[in-house]
Formats: C-alpha cells, sequence, structure tokens
C-alpha cells in the first residue's frame, strides 16, 4: 500500500501481523481446525492420506478458476452473477462443436473464449455507461447465457474426442522413492490439468492484483470510486477489463468442468455463481469492495470443498447437510470479519454502509 | 406549453417504458395468436379461461415476493433467500399434510395434521427465517446480499432434511384449493395476490411506513438523526418478506400438489428483482413503486407466454427474457433517459433521485 522501500525496511513479523491479513488467517485457522477433525475422526479411513488433499484440487478446479476471477470482480464493489451460466455455456459449446458439427475442440474453446470475454467486456460496459446495477446486468447475462445453452441443446451432449480424452486422462502421480525405485503413492494422488490451469490461473491472478498498475486500480476503484475518479484513474476501463477478465476465468472454469465431466449440459453448475461467490466471501473478500487476496479465496475454495469431503468421510450424513454446513461456515465468517475489523478499526467495515446510504 | 411538460415527464417515468414494454409484448401475442385476448366461461369448474388470466394467475407467486423485495429494494438491500423460503414452505406444508408417509398410503383427500397447521407452521417458520435475516441486517448491521445468501445457501438444505429428502404427494382437496381453486370466476390464487398487494399497499401507503422505508433506503444515517427507528424498519420489512414467500411457497405446492425441495421457488430472488426493478424502482434504495412491481411481474409471465407460443422449450425462454429484460433495462438506464428528456426539451439533468454522479 505504502512506500515499497518502507515495506521492505518493516521487519518480517510486523508485516506478517498486519491487520489486514486477520481474515486470511482465521481462513486458513478454520481450515486447520476442520482438517485435524477429519485426521482425527476418519484417520483410519485414510482421512490424512496426500490423496485428500489432491482431491479437493481436482474436484473443485473449476470453482478455483472461477473464484479467481469473481475475488476480483468482488475487490471493484460489483459482483458477477453469470459465471455459472458462461462455463455452461462454453461446456456445451465444446460438446455441441465436437460431437454434432465435428470441429476441433480448441476451435471451439477459442470461439467460447470469444464468448465469454466479449459478454463481459458487454456487461462492464453496460454496468460502467449505462449505470445498471451489476447485479441486474450479470443477472440478465446469465439468464442470456443460459437460454442460449438450452437453445442449442437440452438434452446432455457427451464429448467424444481423443484430445479432450487424453487431456482429461492426462495426470501427473505422486511417486515416492521406495527401494531405490520410483513408486507412485499408496492411496494413488495425482494433479491433473484442471488442477495445474487452477495454479496457473491463480498465480495469475495474484500477479494481476499485486503487482501491475491495473491490480492497484482495482483496489482503488473497489475502495471508491469517486475518489480513484478524481485521482484520473481509468475507472470506465478497470471495470471494463475485470469484468472481461471474470468472463475468461468462466470460460476456462467452463473448460475445467468440461473436461471433469466430459459432457455439455444446459443445466450444469446451477447455482455455482453463489457457490463461487460464497467462496471468495468465506476467503475474507468483502462484498463491499476494496478488500481481498486471492490467497484468501484459495483457501476459500478449499474449506467449501473440505465439507462435501468431510460428509463423504463419515458416510451416514445426508448430502444436505453440506449446505447447512456451508451457510453455517458462511455466518461464522461474516461474523469473524465483523469483529476483526471492528477490532482493529479498519476503514472499510461492513457496518460504515450496511444498506446503502 | 403545459402538454409538452406533461410529455416530458412520461418520457422520464420509468414506469412509462415498462407500460409500453407489457403493450409491445401484448401486440406481439395478438399477432402470434389472434384469439390471444379472447377469455371464456367454462361451466364445470366455474372459472374464466383465458390466456390474459393465465398469465396473471401464473405470475402470481413472483408478484407476491416482489412485494416485499420492492420494500427491500427501496432500503437498498436485496433478499436472495425468498426462493429458498418457498421451497421451506413447501416442504413443511407436506410435511405436515403427509406424516405418514413412512406407511406409504396412497395420497388421498385426507390430512394427517389439522388443516390449521399445515398453514400457520410453514408461514410461521417462513417468519422466523425473515426475522432471522432481518436480525442479522438491522442488528449485526450485515450487507443484505450476504445475510440472505447465508438461508439461500442453507435453505433448501433444511428442506430437504424436513422432508428426509423425499417428495411427497397429496390429495387433499383443501389444500388444492390455494393454487387451483377459484373463487368468483377467477383463480384463488389471483385473489390472494389482490389481497396481499392490497394489504401490503394500504400497510405501506396509507401510514407513514413507506415514507420511512424511502427515508431509510435514501440515508440510513439521516433518518436515524431524525428521529425514525431504522432498525426496526429493516426488521419489519425483512419478516414481511420472509412471510410473503412463504404464502408463495403455499401457493407454488398446491398447484404442483408435492413438494419440491429442489426446484421450487428456483430463481425466484431473481425473477422477483427483475419484476421490481422492471417496475421502476432503482436498486440504490429510495423511492420505490408497488403498481410497477405488479407491472413488472406481469410482463415477466407474459414474455414466458410468449415464448411458449413459438413453441420454444421452457428452458430456452431464458435466452428471450434476457434480451427483452436488456431492452428495458437500457431504456431505463439513466444516460437514456436523460437523452430521451433532452429530445423533449427537458431540464436535462432534473432530479436525479439522489445519486450523486
Amino acid at each position: 500500500m505504502s512506500n515499497p522501500s518502507l515495506v521492505s525496511r518493516r521487519s518480517l513479523t510486523s508485516r506478517i501481523m498486519n491487520p489486514k491479513y486477520i481474515m486470511i488467517y482465521a481462513t486458513i485457522g478454520i481450515f486447520l481446525v476442520m482438517y485435524l477433525f477429519g485426521a482425527i475422526s476418519y484417520g483410519e479411513q485414510g482421512f490424512t492420506t496426500l490423496r485428500t488433499i489432491t482431491n479437493l484440487f481436482v474436484d473443485n478446479a473449476y470453482y478455483g478458476i472461477s473464484a479467481v476471477g469473481m475475488t476480483m470482480v468482488l475487490i471493484t464493489g460489483g459482483i458477477d452473477l453469470s459465471v455459472g451460466a458462461v462455463a455452461s455455456l462454453t461446456g456445451m459449446f465444446i460438446a455441441y462443436g465436437t460431437t454434432v458439427l465435428g470441429l476441433h475442440p480448441l476451435v471451439c474453446i477459442l470461439f467460447s473464449l470469444v464468448v465469454g470475454v466479449g459478454l463481459g467486456l458487454l456487461m462492464g460496459w453496460v454496468i460502467h455507461r449505462l449505470n445498471v446495477p451489476p447485479f441486474i446486468t450479470t443477472l440478465t447475462g446469465m439468464f442470456l447465457a443460459r437460454g442460449v445453452c438450452s437453445l442449442i441443446s437440452r438434452e446432455s451432449i457427451e464429448i467424444k474426442h481423443e484430445m479432450i480424452d487424453s487431456l482429461a486422462s492426462w495426470k501427473i502421480y505422486f511417486m515416492r522413492l521406495q527401494d531405490g525405485e520410483w513408486v507412485k503413492v499408496k492411496p494413488i494422488a495425482y494433479v491433473n490439468f484442471n488442477v495445474i490451469l487452477f495454479i496457473v490461473v491463480l498465480i495469475a491472478g495474484i500477479y494481476i492484483l499485486q503487482k501491475t498498475r491495473f491490480g492497484r486500480n482495482v483496489y482503488a476503484v473497489g475502495g471508491n470510486e469517486q475518489s480513484a475518479k478524481l485521482m484520473g484513474l481509468p475507472v470506465g476501463k478497470t471495470k471494463i477489463l475485470v469484468y472481461g477478465f471474470n468472463g475468461l476465468c468462466s470460460v476456462l472454469a467452463g473448460v475445467a468442468y468440461a473436461l471433469y465431466v466430459k459432457s455439455g449440459w444446459n443445466l450444469s453448475l446451477m447455482g455455482a455463481e453463489l457457490d463461487v461467490i460464497t467462496c471468495a466471501v468465506i476467503g475474507g473478500t468483502l462484498l463491499t469492495g476494496g478488500v481481498g487476496y486471492m490467497i484468501g479465496t484459495l483457501f476459500g475454495v478449499l474449506l467449501k470443498s473440505m465439507i462435501p469431503a468431510l460428509i463423504t468421510f463419515n458416510g451416514n450424513l445426508l448430502s444436505w447437510w453440506g449446505k447447512i454446513a456451508t451457510g453455517l461456515l458462511l455466518l461464522l465468517f461474516i461474523c469473524i470479519q465483523k469483529l476483526v475489523l471492528g477490532v482493529t478499526g479498519h476503514k472499510k467495515t461492513a457496518s460504515t454502509k450496511p444498506i446503502k446510504e | 406549453m403545459k402538454k409538452r411538460f406533461d410529455l416530458a415527464a412520461i418520457t422520464k417515468s420509468k414506469l412509462t417504458w415498462a407500460v409500453v414494454a407489457e403493450v409491445l409484448i401484448l401486440l406481439v401475442c395478438l399477432i402470434v395468436r389472434p384469439d390471444f385476448f379472447k377469455i371464456s366461461y367454462q361451466e364445470s369448474t366455474g372459472m374464466l379461461y383465458g390466456s390474459l388470466i393465465d398469465i396473471v394467475n401464473r405470475s402470481s407467486e413472483i408478484t407476491i415476493i416482489a412485494m416485499g423485495m420492492t420494500l427491500v429494494i427501496a432500503l437498498g438491500g436485496t433478499d436472495l433467500s425468498v426462493g429458498a423460503l418457498v421451497a421451506v414452505s413447501g416442504a413443511i406444508a407436506l410435511k405436515f399434510l403427509r406424516w405418514d408417509v413412512l406407511e406409504y398410503t396412497t395420497p388421498g383427500d385426507y390430512t394427517v395434521c389439522s388443516y390449521a397447521l399445515v398453514l400457520i407452521v410453514p408461514l410461521a417458520v417462513c417468519l422466523l427465517m425473515g426475522l432471522f435475516n432481518g436480525l442479522l441486517i438491522a442488528k449485526g448491521n450485515m450487507q443484505p446480499i450476504i445475510a440472505t445468501l447465508i438461508l439461500m445457501v442453507c435453505g433448501r438444505g433444511i428442506a430437504q432434511i424436513l422432508t428426509n429428502g423425499k417428495q411427497f404427494t397429496t390429495g387433499y382437496s383443501p389444500f388444492r384449493v390455494i393454487g387451483q381453486g377459484s373463487f368468483l370466476y377467477l383463480p384463488m390464487p389471483i385473489w390472494i395476490t389482490a389481497v396481499v398487494v392490497a394489504v401490503v399497499a394500504l400497510f405501506v401507503r396509507k401510514t407513514a411506513f413507506g415514507t420511512f422505508v424511502e427515508s431509510v433506503g435514501i440515508n440510513r444515517s439521516a433518518s436515524r438523526l431524525s428521529g425514525i427507528n431504522a432498525q426496526l424498519i429493516i426488521f419489519i420489512v425483512f419478516a414481511l418478506t420472509g412471510f410473503l414467500s412463504g404464502i408463495s411457497g403455499l401457493i407454488y405446492s398446491s398447484r404442483i400438489m408435492s413438494n419440491d425441495s429442489n426446484n421450487a421457488g428456483l430463481n425466484y430472488e431473481m425473477d422477483a428483482i427483475l419484476a421490481v426493478v422492471i417496475g421502476g424502482t432503482s436498486m440504490t434504495g429510495g423511492k420505490f413503486s408497488l403498481a410497477g412491481t405488479v407491472l413488472g411481474s406481469i410482463i415477466i409471465r407474459t414474455i414466458v407466454t410468449l415464448v411458449y407460443y413459438f413453441g420454444i422449450a421452457s428452458e430456452a425462454t431464458m435466452a428471450f427474457k434476457a434480451m427483452i429484460i436488456a431492452v428495458v433495462i437500457v431504456l431505463q438506464s439513466e444516460p437514456v433517459r436523460n437523452y430521451f428528456s433532452k429530445r423533449t426539451k427537458k431540464r436535462a439533468y432534473a432530479v436525479k433521485g439522489g445519486i450523486i454522479e
């Protein structure tokens, strides 16, 4: 935030103890508590193995990819409800293009990128130029994408293409040295293309947000749009590009999801947008804008996906408890946020503008 | 001169565009189906039949919820939990009707618990959930969108657990009356909606409550300083919205004579918010129009009906809904309205509803 030379002169501990990171610590802390709980309760069933952790990534990579874009949108003080629908549309493009039209998947992905990023930029333009609230604009975008998806096909289409097959089955297995030769760890743990994609998008997100001028603008616009405008920052450009970037993330999430389920369905990822927002909020991003970190979002995604994992290990609980647990987790985090931000006297507390002034 | 002034005022009004949109859509309907406005009387059921009546009938669930949503949006908030509350309400009602479901009796014309319980308990639970939202927002000073996200995530899980994940069906005729019965030639939901709209409108406009809501929506601190109990207002509005969702849930489950925790009230929050916005209430809070909301809800339903006439799949209606809504929203947006009022030689930047730009 302040002069870089000043920051570097500060001791490491004071930098780590910076109150602005408290929410991230809370997220990581609760993640560790839940992991510990799982390890103690289901240790014998193999909860503590590497496989549990890698599966968290493998099964939720598409949420993570989308959450990176969503975090950036939320930091500008906006919201994007269209991500699930755009991801679903991407899956449908790939499925319809390869299976029905016989196109190469890369062509379909390229087309999806044009559509997704185009829709994002268009929504950003409408939000900025026509002053329509982001909620309504992106809701319309969601309806549009979902509707077009249903116009293409109402049936689930299987994706059959050797490139998709080879990408989906491509895995890096974790190995360990045993008696002088490399063997796969038991139970088998691996990362696949989706996880790599997630990590790449996450690192790109961190870089853009923390190291580029554009990232600084994102925080400035979210902190106070009026001031940002008066400072001469390109508010409009920043806002439009953020929605474009989120469109890109949605398309990549759609590609990851298509690789994960290997089919396109018009009703897939229903309500995913709110799951993604939940991940970001659990990760410490404020919906009022101006506050949020990608690392927090990463742990938000892991934390949210830990709940179904724990329920699976339990085996007796109905999966609907997962929804209730997620809701309670959300409540817990909002309360922590209120307490922490209230105590540290952070300027941007939710309490200053709970209902728009 | 006076006439020109009136014209300018009319083009500036958001409600005008909603009326124009509705009339245009109805005209298209008329072209597609020449007998669109025909209303016939059917002896056997004692009900009037016709597309117009069907549109109003089918829009009831959204209209009822949108009454509460109008007040919520006038406060500058949003309530995302309404769809989940619809599911909860239906689940509880069917649970009380079919408590004996474990014995696998055929769904006959009977109820296990008394009919009063079937009606009162769902409404009471929804009222309580609304109070919970209100508590978090008014007392906890949380952002409405996050506070209601909690119940939105939890709600369907709660509904599933209440019914053990089962889908009950019933044949109890007094329950059927709510959604499928008729009274004075018109379907029952229309009458219920009319009563709800009348009660809310009287409560809001004949007492100072509506003015208080607008005042809190425009500036919460200033309203508090001028002696309005802002917390109480927020509390009442969210509780009312919860209660209205309960009514809507009863109508929905009575129409299908079953509960469907996964699909009941799906996307209702989005439709209700759209109805409010199309009706001319700004998402930024402040002035609201209940009449506009009723119109907005009917517009949404008319679009859906129109798309059915073209023989397009129900899921694909979303795309058309999105396009027409996009047109209405763009026409309603500030720059466009200012452009039109400039054309009619009206002062370009007249009263701008408290938006500092």
